[in-house]
């Protein structure tokens, strides 16, 4: 829990890149095994949270497939191995409810398409920009008010609607959203203080 | 370059990745025109892993991993797993032929052109299609029952509240009513996402309703 409450340092972020590396490189089933047992537990606790704990295992070996798989399209200069390992599950996850026919409007459109995950191809996004703000955004989630910070982790952990979340905290909807609208507005004051 | 973007929250709902498919798909088109919501996505993207680290792990069987590891190579157990492609590349590629010049439209009035995408998307509850406005021809005053998503693919459109240009991403709703204008030296062709009908409010122009419909 501890660890779990201070993330992850550029250090860690660095350590992972590495063992990705080994395994796009080497195929390196030591490295491989480091980075399942950190994510592993985490992808499956992101199921759960997600109300897709039926799913959990079939979650986990998906994504892990895909980091095996796919270690080599991992660009260190454009996210840390834990965003990019968290935009594989999201996207994971959405086909996988797709696949249970769990999503309302479906639509013909693959995924990976809609969600599309940023590679080196897309030269448009700064890259030395894009890690100086994921250094800062980790920094400045923890200065979050605890009621937006909830809010936020409700809606991107467990996945749930606005509405859900205004009534599980048992504030109006229009609460919600304004906690919500905040603490985007409050990360992004923080990003813009940097001077990116 | 892109001067109206979709707001905060429906970027978060995007990356958490729980806005509706039909609305993301306008996100999607919008991205494909848009540095700065990359940029954002990526942005939002951290806040995800960051989430993700700082969640309370749950318990993993420690022969989990040589049990993976044991089919990881077996193509026919894993070749399920959508492997990330590396693009940035345009959502409607797919669903749209290359030219909008190729495009089968329907005249609506002589002034106003659709294609409809909703059946070839298999969607219900939405509607999407490309509009297309003549250049300086206006669509005639209208309202929104629900959520209207434009993302202007070419050309662009004025209305009562702002101009837009290519790459931009207008949302309007039920307190808007408004009358886009094309510009004047193009013609407009615009994505569209409803997930409720358009009214039409002119007292002249009721008679269209039926045209553009829910269908």
């Amino acid at each position: 829990m501890e660890a779990a409450k201070t993330g992850m340092g550029s250090d860690e972020a660095k350590k992972w890149g590495r063992l990705l590396q080994q395994v796009a490189h080497d195929r390196d089933r030591a490295a491989f095994r480091e980075i399942y047992e950190y994510f592993a537990p985490r992808i499956k606790a992101y199921a759960i949270n997600q109300g897709i704990g039926q799913q959990a295992d079939e979650l986990v070996q998906e994504v892990m497939t895909s980091v095996w798989r796919s270690a080599d399209k991992y660009v260190d200069t454009l996210a840390s191995p834990s965003t990019w390992i968290f935009t594989i599950t999201r996207n994971q996850r959405i086909d996988l409810l797709r696949k249970l026919g769990r999503l309302k409007a479906e639509i013909n459109v693959e995924t990976e398409d809609l969600w599309q995950i940023p590679t080196e191809e897309d030269t448009t996004i700064h890259s030395i920009q894009a890690l100086a703000a994921e250094k800062h955004i980790r920094h400045s989630i923890k200065q979050l008010p605890e009621e937006q910070l909830i809010a936020v982790r409700k809606v991107y952990y467990e996945g749930k609607t606005h509405q859900e979340v205004a009534t599980e905290l048992n504030v109006p909807l229009g609460t919600l959203k304004g906690r919500l609208r905040l603490s985007m507005q409050k990360l992004k004051v923080m990003l813009e203080s940097k001077d990116l | 370059m892109s001067n109206h973007h979709p707001d905060d929250i429906t970027m978060l709902d995007y990356a958490a990745g729980t806005l509706p498919m039909a609305q993301s798909l306008a996100v999607a088109a919008h991205l494909f025109l848009c540095e700065t919501c990359r940029t954002r996505t990526t942005q939002l993207n951290t806040l995800g892993g960051a989430v993700l680290e700082q969640s309370s792990p749950q318990q993993i069987k420690v022969q989990e991993f040589d049990r993976f590891m044991d089919g990881i190579d077996d193509e026919s157990v894993a070749a399920k797993a959508a492997v990330p492609k590396a693009k940035n590349g345009n959502p409607l590629a797919k669903i749209l032929p290359e030219r909008f010049s190729d495009i089968n439209w329907r005249q609506q009035t002589k002034e106003i052109a659709e294609y409809d995408l909703t059946k070839s998307l298999g969607l219900k509850g939405y509607r999407v299609a490309l509009q297309k406005i003549k250049a300086g021809a206006r669509v005639p005053e209208h309202t929104h029952k629900g959520r209207e998503l434009t993302v202007i693919l070419s050309g662009g459109f004025s209305d009562e509240l702002g101009v837009y240009h290519e790459g931009d991403f207008v949302s309007r709703d039920a307190t808007h009513q408004h009358t886009p204008t094309a510009l004047q030296n193009e013609d407009c062709i615009c994505l569209t996402v409803l997930d409720a009908p358009i009214r039409f409010t002119g007292p002249l122009l009721r008679w269209l309703n039926p045209l553009f419909a829910w269908r």
